[in-house]
């Protein structure tokens, strides 16, 4: 059909498509300027046939034309659906067919109302209806764009459309939150599934630690239990091999004697190397017992020179200990240092070929530490090495290595023991140019650990007070430790306050006082102790480590009976005291 | 709405056959829990009246005369009523009046004379 030219379409999908067609219906009757009447019936045949294919077939379409350059132009309307069609048409159109639901006007009343009505239906394929209205005569040719622009936006007209498109958004929106919900359990799942895994890592490295920590201790376990039980064979067979020597059971062809002689030093490395063993199973274990005394270093290192004098290979390395006479006392376990320096010696003498090596110590930190430097001209130790060699058992590849024994237990022992002193071990060092390891250690050994000598058995009765007043505990100690081994019983009062009554209470028959202590401090206590006639009478010493100005020592001299320097030897404490209390001397050498 | 021993119906806008349905229901309803003796419906906004509407029209006007109700509709526009005769609906036990107030008129006649016979008759 040439010229026709739709205006309109609507979907009959629910009921309310039903209204939705007959009010189109009606809005475009009236812009095609029908009649108010045909307007009406224009929209009621609509309705009728809408309310069949909706009902009918479930569904359909409406669609809306017009023929302007036809002879007598109409609107035409067809409303066709997919249905199963109509069965008995004939009856229909006659208008003697009733329905069972008391309907059936439907197609005959519409037919009645529009000028022209054709159905084509057929079972099974759906029924189409075509009807036309004539355009009214005299009425303009209608501007077929502009009436279908107007009714476009006139468009969604029942508020229920609108509630619908928003629930099918929000259907929509709902489905979209289900898909992010899906979404966000899954990763849920994934996150929780990555947890339980990293939980379970957790776990096993624990017990990895817990499996290290076990096998650590089994091993410091094992190397105390073989230690002890190889040197108590080693001892005999040394003590053996030095009788078969005294030639008791017979004399000794000079053959023997010399195989024994081999046999005995091999005994004594296996018995060193025992002793390493056992030391470091002690360290390990946590079971070493320090046992700090007063000493002091160029002790220490005229100790070192004597033992190390018969080791020194003569002519190709010179050995040279420092004098050390500056440096303060100390008050550590010098077994322990010793055995540090000794072992860090003979590593630096194995690996020198010629050259020199050096033992030197400097205060650090105003003397409160104590630095010893063993410096060689060896083969040195390449950088990335120089944290292994601290390692037991590891060893530095070298030619010289490979030529000289050792059990590579020597630094991590040393190590292990500045530790305990409250310091610790570094190395410098460069291939060829030699080493140098410092140990640093406190000059005075923490009062914790002090505490672990507590008194060595006294030799002779203590009928004799010493009252030492002093902030200082290192100080108290010291006297106390100085004065073991004579008569003296030694109080200790940690502040002038205490001290004073001590005194009065106890009657010493010497008392020690420090000049500078927190609260009451030495001076005011001098003149307390002079004023109190149950004091008046002690001699009191001063110890102090001040430098006194000639006017403090001339106001002391009238009281005290003696000022001492601290750092002064354990001699002139000890006597000094001895004297003021009317003994001869030190009664006795220290056990 | 109820209006003394009336009930006021008005229908303001394009019904859906369903919502038809769901308003003869609901007022057949009213009818017996109110107990009321007329019902009068104002169809003056609805602008097409098909086969459907005018069937629930006349089946409501049955159902409330057997509860003991008269219905009376009014305000029906002169091309609905064309196009419903057209239709082959003439809205039979139906009484009708051009206005409210006319049909209020009509109602309390009614209920004074509950056994007249509707005339069906449709002034225009």
């Amino acid at each position: 059909m040439t010229g026709t030219q739709t205006l309109l379409t609507v979907a009959l999908q629910r009921e309310s498509d039903v209204v939705a067609a007959r009010q189109r219906a009606r809005e475009l009757a009236g812009l095609l300027r029908f009649e108010p009447v045909e307007q009406t019936r224009i929209a009621t045949a609509v309705s009728e046939l809408a309310r069949n294919a909706f009902l009918y077939a479930g569904g359909g379409l409406v669609s809306f034309s017009v023929e302007p350059e036809q002879r007598e132009p109409a609107l035409w309307v067809v409303v066709s659906d997919r249905g199963p069609g109509i069965a008995n048409l004939k009856a229909v159109l006659s208008g003697t067919y009733q329905s069972s639901t008391g309907m059936g006007l439907g197609i005959i009343g519409a037919k009645r109302l529009m000028d022209a009505f054709q159905v084509d239906s057929r079972p099974g394929e759906g029924t189409t209806v075509r009807m036309a209205k004539m355009l009214p005569r005299g009425a303009a040719s209608p501007d077929v764009p502009d009436i279908a622009a107007k009714l476009a936006r006139h468009a969604p007209p029942s508020p229920l459309t609108e509630v619908e498109q928003q629930n099918r958004e929000l259907l929509q929106t709902l489905s979209e939150l289900k898909r992010r919900q899906e979404e966000l359990s899954w990763l849920n799942r994934e996150l929780t599934a990555t947890n339980r895994g990293v939980v379970a890592l957790y776990a096993e490295l624990d017990d990895r630690a817990e499996r290290l920590k076990r096998a650590d201790e089994v091993k410091s376990r094992f190397l105390s239990y073989m230690s002890h039980e190889f040197r108590t064979p080693l001892i005999s067979s040394q003590s053996l091999c030095r009788l078969l020597l005294e030639e008791d059971a017979g004399p000794l062809t000079e053959e023997q004697v010399k195989q024994v002689r081999l046999i005995q030093k091999s005994q004594q490395e296996l018995l060193e190397l025992v002793n390493d063993l056992l030391d470091l199973a002690k360290v390990e274990a946590g079971k070493t017992v320090l046992r700090p005394s007063a000493f002091r270093v160029a002790d220490l290192f005229a100790t070192m020179r004597g033992m190390f004098r018969a080791v020194v290979p003569g002519g190709r390395v010179l050995l040279r200990i420092d004098d050390s006479e500056e440096l303060p006392e100390m008050f550590t376990d010098e077994q322990r240092l010793g055995q540090i320096l000794r072992n860090l010696l003979s590593n630096a003498l194995k690996f020198t070929e010629r050259g020199e090596v050096r033992l030197w110590a400097e205060p650090v930190g105003g003397g409160a530490r104590v630095a010893f430097y063993v410096q060689d001209s060896g083969i040195g130790i390449p950088v990335d090495e120089q944290e292994r060699i601290f390692e037991e058992f590891s060893q530095v590849e070298s030619a010289i290595q490979k030529r000289s024994k050792g059990t590579g237990l020597g630094l991590p022992l040393s190590r292990r023991l500045a530790a305990l002193l409250g310091g610790g071990i570094t190395v410098r060092s460069a291939p060829g140019e030699g080493s140098t390891f410092r140990v640093e250690v406190p000059a005075r050994l923490g009062s914790g650990a002090a505490e672990v000598e507590v008194a060595a058995p006294a030799a002779r009765p203590r009928d004799r007070k010493v009252l030492v007043i002093d902030d200082d505990e290192a100080s108290r100690y010291l006297v106390n430790h100085a004065l073991q081994g004579t008569r003296f019983q030694v109080l200790e009062a940690p502040d002038a306050r205490v001290g004073i009554e001590r005194a009065c209470a106890e009657r010493p028959d010497v008392i020690v006082l420090d000049l500078v202590m927190p609260g009451i401090d030495g001076m005011a206590a001098m003149e307390q102790l002079k004023r109190d006639h149950r004091t008046r009478e002690i001699p009191v010493v001063i110890y102090t480590s001040g430098v006194l100005s000639s006017e403090q020592e001339s106001q002391l001299g009238r009281h005290a009976a003696l000022i001492l320097r601290k750092g002064g030897s354990r001699e002139e404490l000890t006597d000094s005291i001895a004297s003021l209390a009317g003994e001869s001397g030190r009664s006795g050498e220290r056990p | 709405m109820k209006l003394g021993e009336f009930l006021l119906v008005s229908i303001q806008v394009d019904m859906h056959d369903k919502l038809a349905l769901a308003l003869q229901q609901d007022l057949t309803d009213r009818i017996a829990a109110t107990g009321a003796r007329g019902v009068l419906m104002d169809i003056s906004a609805l602008e097409v009246v098909d086969s459907f509407i005018g069937r629930m029209l006349a089946n409501t006007a049955a159902m409330s005369r057997v509860l003991d109700a008269t219905t009376v509709v009014v305000g029906m526009r002169p091309a609905v009523a064309i196009t419903l005769v057209e239709l082959g609906l003439s809205l039979n036990g139906v009484r009708t009046a051009l206005d409210v107030e006319r049909g209020m008129q009509l109602l309390r006649a009614a209920v004074r004379q509950p056994w007249e016979e509707p005339d069906g008759d449709t002034p225009v």
